[in-house]
């Protein structure tokens, strides 16, 4: 049984924003599987570019919208890939991602990659239904 | 309790473990979900590398990923999640528009990135689905 998951809001739903074949999330086997999560307006889809703290802020708040619609939440974090433009960049990257996965934060691994339209993190998360 | 783990054999010519030496299966079946490698565009009837534009690239690893899926007892509208990692993200485009072609609505979850891919490849894809 899979089960795709609607955008919680207009914004996030990147297949009507940028043409992008893909759903939000799936829900299969008791996981929940979210598409690459990137700094966008939640209500108009704008790209939100800035620093590398401000964008992690923006997935973050997108990551839990879209989390919560699909009755999971941050706590329920499994898996992380964290891909970052620059590894110089990592303790930046700590700094803010620490304020949302405060109780037994979920496993992570970071990278470095080029991600869409010159953002400077993405996040590819996996959590518990 | 432990969960079921198998090695999957996929297709003659769709195996990478044996026409690319790679100490990788290609699927692994783990519970409920079946694991697939990274794939790169392989030509299904020699096993032999067949790398070319991001759209033939793409074209060529969807068709592939398709009959390994099938012949593992699965489909491509059972795939939950896809990562699909490109040389350029200037190419994000092309692979999108042959992508949208393979997958049935609702389409899986994605991410895609750019990153540095081994013998001159344009794209690699891996993926989770449900077995």
């Amino acid at each position: 049984m899979r089960e795709a998951i609607a955008a919680p809001t207009p914004g996030l739903d990147f297949r009507v924003h940028y043409g992008h074949h893909q759903s939000p999330a799936i829900r299969a086997g008791g996981l929940i599987f979210c598409s690459g999560m990137l700094p966008i307006d939640p209500q108009t889809g704008e790209r939100q570019h800035g620093t590398l703290t401000s964008e992690a802020h923006c997935i973050f708040r997108n990551l839990k919208l879209l989390l919560e619609a699909a009755g999971s939440s941050l706590d329920r974090l499994v898996q992380v890939h964290a891909l970052i433009y620059d590894s110089i960049e990592y303790d930046v990257l700590n700094r803010v991602y620490r304020r949302y996965v405060a109780n037994g934060p979920p496993a992570r691994t970071v990278w470095t990659a080029q991600s869409e339209a010159g953002f400077k993190i993405q996040l590819d998360v996996v959590a518990a239904a | 309790m432990s969960l079921e783990r198998t090695v999957l054999a996929p297709p003659p010519g769709l195996d990478a473990a044996v026409a690319l030496g790679q100490p990788a299966s290609t699927l692994v079946r783990g519970g409920a979900f079946l694991f697939v490698s990274g794939l790169v565009a392989v030509d299904p009837a020699t096993g032999k590398r067949a790398p070319g534009t991001t759209a033939s690239e793409t074209r060529l690893i969807l068709t592939n990923l398709g009959r390994m899926l099938e012949a593992a007892g699965s489909s491509m509208d059972k795939v939950v999640k896809v990562n699909v990692l490109l040389a350029s993200m200037l190419e994000a485009v092309p692979m999108n528009d042959v992508y949208a072609t393979f997958f049935p609505d609702p389409p899986p979850a994605r991410t895609v990135c750019a990153a540095r891919l081994p013998d001159g490849y344009r794209v690699m894809i891996e993926c989770t689905a449900l077995a």
